[in-house]
């Protein structure tokens, strides 16, 4: 039988703030898992630190709430030994694209067959306030009292750049959307980023609702070829490149290559996990030191 | 009883390393043992290296001091070891490319002036060949066949193809033919007969020890990122990927490595990784999360000299309160330090057993100077340790009842609890870096908090149990023990036999189980009459912890901080003036003028 989406549920109530993007987010991936037909004891769902952090608990599978920024490591551990496993990544925008930006580079370039969502919301929300990566130039903030002077980075054009195979975006503010998109990068064998767009109603009064719906449009309505690198990289600079008149949402990049797990011939007849080590034959590699 | 010290010395990039190892297989494979250490600086080509090849019927774990035969590649490896022959000794040079004429060779010293490059260039090969003719060459001086070597070339190069074999053969008999042909042999006081039908014996270094000894655990993810003198555990593992099923993993950083080996561990693998130091550091946070959310890792930690970058290819033990102390909070954690190469390969299975049994990370100490020496081991001192797994579940269980998790946490009377792996039905629940209920979620629960805790510290009353004590060297009865941990082992061994056979009522006692340290070696040091601690730093590290645990007191030290390990003579002598109340507290240097870095006199 089936996991419903209640099968993905928990008991606990989540311990973000009223009107946080988070819970959309929650709502999404527990759809997109039953959508997907996954089953609990086969899923993992790894987060770092942060409001980001908490979804594990409330998503009825395996999880690893491990470490500010680390999310990725310890998803990619996890996925090498045992690749029969589906694999979902959450970080929020410092966790992944500040400490933590290192990894998403070279977890794209590895295409590790995991789903890495990231709570971007423009802003550190659980250390109550300060600029992330992702904030605006200018933004004010506790850390940032006189404006950011950095520019943002561009997770999307980055993940492109170090040719992840599934680049999208979404936003809370739409849930089918959302879910559809989860739903795809759980679907896709490979790296997928997904973006997620969301607002922080404790600590953003810049990106609000008003400012996403006025700028959001979808890039599939509008006939993007997510196969084409060249545009995909354009859409992904457009926010800042239209002086956040429009923000595209939707797959912006989609590929297929090798994923790091298949190009491993240890796991060509077992997961490392269900490999006999109680027989291990140490003769020849001993001969060798003689 | 035939013992003899081989020195080769010359700039690095010159292939004196790898000369050391074959020149030490010959014997290894005909009934001697040998121990090899290569000292060398920070660089790639240039500056001064040498390897030291010892050679003895009884088993050799450590460099001494002075040398019987050296092979001089240059001018400076000639004066550099020049003061440190033994009387009838002899140094291997080339008046070609070394002038030696302005040098005062110490008295008794024989010059054996070889052409190597020119028998090098006769026999095909070039500049990297000297090494070759000057293996031959000093085997000619022992009285032993050259044949065994060129078994060992024929072997080592013959994937290389046939010319290099001929060329490396006809090289090494060059060498062997030019000291017959000039020099009476048997003049040299140093000689060696193959004993036939002996068992070849198992040449490795501390890495590889521990290396294979993982492979025999059963390691199946091992992730690291490059750092001296823990590098070559990367590349050994990297080497054996596909003939034992492991996936290695080069990592972008030291922080990927870590967090990758506590997500293979919590999906159900045995996982390692191995740094030094400064990489060391940078693991320390998920050390801790490892704790936290009792995942069972393995991390070697080769120390170097410190602090920071430090010199980087020389050894220190200055990491061991460092390693004990990783991470923020109060948890448990075992720390193991090998003292030699059998050791290094069973200790690092048991170092898997306990990581699993308690779900707990275990550190494996070890230093540039057991990493990187090569000793000779008997096939039957490596053993094949049980794999125990503990509360690990891998089969299916009853599914939970909606919105239920499992009990990761349970509260049980030995403190550990029941781990199912992801794709276990019925085992669904969240490892966690934050404080939680049994059931994975987070909690802030005060009482809960301290449960856990107490919980977690609980594990120690049976890991206690599997604590070893520290071995005893020497007689049971003396007036002085020396107390020592880790790599310093063989020196102080090998002193405590010398001293021993000149009557000297003094033993040792050496642990390998230096965190939490064993209650057993507590007794055992509170028995000792007087103690004198030795280590390889300069705070007496390991001293300081058995005064807070042991409430034992040292009427001596014996450190060393300059950046090499111990030698057996520096131990001898100073443990000699200590107990006839010569000296107290030592610290040992070597006040050669020798650089290796720029290969300059400092004077």
């Amino acid at each position: 039988m089936m996991a419903t989406m209640a099968d993905f549920g928990t008991r606990e109530t989540p311990q973000w703030c009223p009107g946080c993007g988070d819970f959309n987010i929650l709502t999404a991936v527990r759809a997109a898992l039953a959508k997907t037909g996954k089953e609990t004891h086969n899923t993992v769902v790894v987060s770092g630190i942060g409001c980001s952090g908490k979804t594990p608990h409330y998503i009825r599978t395996y999880g690893f709430e491990s470490l500010h920024g680390r999310t990725l490591p310890v998803a990619t551990g996890a996925k090498l030994s045992n690749r029969k496993l589906t694999v979902l990544a959450m970080g929020g925008d410092g966790d992944g694209y500040g400490i933590g930006l290192n990894h998403l580079m070279h977890t794209c370039r590895r295409n590790m067959d995991m789903t890495y969502i990231v709570h971007d919301n423009e802003i550190y929300g659980l250390t109550t306030g300060q600029a992330s990566p992702t904030s605006m130039k200018g933004m004010k903030t506790k850390s940032t009292p006189h404006g950011l002077i950095e520019l943002p980075i561009h997770p999307l054009a980055l993940a492109i750049t170090c040719d992840a195979t599934f680049v999208a975006r979404a936003y809370t503010g739409n849930i089918p959307h959302l879910t559809n998109i989860i739903a795809e990068g759980i679907q896709h064998k490979g790296f997928s980023l997904i973006d997620v767009l969301q607002v922080c109603p404790s600590w953003n009064r810049i990106n609000t609702p008003d400012w996403f719906r006025t700028r959001i449009y979808d890039l599939q309505k509008e006939g993007h070829d997510s196969s084409d690198k060249t545009k995909a990289y354009e859409k992904a600079l457009e926010d800042i490149n239209s002086g956040y008149e429009k923000v595209p949402i939707g797959i912006f990049y989609k590929a297929q290559r090798p994923t790091y797990d298949d190009e491993l011939p240890q796991l060509k007849d077992a997961e490392l996990v269900n490999q006999d080590i109680t027989k291990v034959d140490m003769s020849k590699t001993l001969a060798e030191f003689e | 009883m035939t013992e003899f010290v081989w020195k080769i010395g010359g700039e690095a990039g010159f292939g004196i390393m790898g000369s050391g190892l074959l020149f030490g297989k010959v014997f290894t494979r005909t009934g001697y043992y040998a121990h090899i250490y290569s000292e060398y600086p920070s660089l790639i080509k240039g500056g001064h290296n040498t390897t030291l090849v010892r050679l003895s019927e009884k088993h050799v774990d450590s460099p001494v001091l002075t040398n019987d035969l050296v092979v001089a590649l240059n001018k400076f490896a000639v004066e550099a070891h020049m003061p440190h022959m033994s009387k009838s000794g002899g140094i291997i040079y080339d008046s070609k490319d070394s002038d030696i004429k302005d040098l005062k060779i110490p008295a008794g010293v024989q010059l054996y002036d070889v052409p190597m490059l020119e028998l090098a260039q006769k026999a095909g090969g070039d500049m990297l060949m000297r090494n070759t003719v000057a293996i031959g060459a000093s085997l000619a001086l022992l009285g032993y066949p050259v044949e065994h070597f060129s078994d060992i070339i024929k072997e080592t190069f013959g994937r290389k193809g046939g010319a290099i074999v001929d060329i490396n053969i006809s090289a090494a008999k060059n060498g062997y033919d030019y000291i017959k042909s000039k020099y009476d042999v048997s003049k040299f006081p140093f000689k060696f007969t193959p004993k036939p039908n002996s068992e070849r014996k198992l040449v490795m270094t501390g890495n590889e020890a521990i290396s294979a000894g993982a492979i025999q655990a059963g390691v199946k993810f091992f992730a690291a990122y490059p750092m001296t003198p823990a590098s070559s555990i990367l590349h050994y593992m990297a080497a054996k990927e596909f003939e034992h099923n492991i996936v290695v993993k080069h990592c972008e950083d030291e922080i990927a490595a870590m967090n990758m080996i506590a997500g293979a561990a919590f999906a159900g693998v045995r996982s390692m990784t191995s740094t030094s130091g400064g990489g060391f550091c940078l693991k320390v946070e998920a050390i801790g999360m490892a704790a936290m959310s009792e995942t069972p890792v393995v991390v070697v930690l080769s120390q170097r000299t410190g602090p920071s970058t430090g010199l980087p290819t020389w050894t220190e033990q200055a990491d061991l309160r460092f390693a004990i102390h990783a991470s923020q909070g109060d948890f448990l954690k075992v720390v193991l330090a090998p003292g030699d190469m059998a050791e290094a390969y069973n200790v690092t299975q048991k170092a898997f057993n306990l990581a699993e049994k308690y779900q707990i990370p275990v550190i494996i100490l070890s230093d540039k100077y057991l990493s990187e020496s090569y000793s000779s081991v008997d096939r039957s001192e490596l053993k094949a340790i049980p794999i125990e797994r503990g509360k690990l579940i891998t089969k299916d269980m009853k599914p939970l009842a909606q919105m239920e998790r499992f009990k990761r946490y349970e509260f049980t009377d030995d403190g550990v609890s029941p781990r199912p792996i992801p794709g276990v039905i019925g085992g669904e629940h969240i490892a966690s870096s934050y404080e939680h209920w049994e059931n994975t979620f987070s909690t802030e629960h005060f009482e809960t908090r301290k449960k856990m805790v107490d919980k977690r510290a609980r594990k120690i009353t049976l890991l206690e149990k599997e604590l070893e004590p520290p071995t005893l060297h020497g007689p049971k009865d003396a007036e002085l023990t020396l107390v020592c941990w880790g790599s310093q082992k063989t020196p102080v061994f090998e002193a405590i036999d010398k001293l021993n056979a000149e009557g000297l009522k003094i033993n040792a006692l050496h642990f390998v189980y230096v965190h939490p340290l064993p209650k057993k070696g507590i007794e055992m040091l509170k028995a000792a009459k007087k103690l004198v601690i030795v280590e390889n730093n300069s705070t007496a590290q390991f001293g300081g912890l058995l005064k807070e645990h042991a409430g034992v007191s040292f009427v001596g030290s014996i450190l060393r901080y300059d950046g090499r390990q111990l030698f057996p003579e520096d131990v001898h002598t100073h443990a000699k003036n200590i107990l006839q109340g010569k000296e107290k507290d030592v610290a040992v240097v070597d006040k050669e003028p020798v650089e290796f870095y720029t290969a300059r006199f400092v004077r």
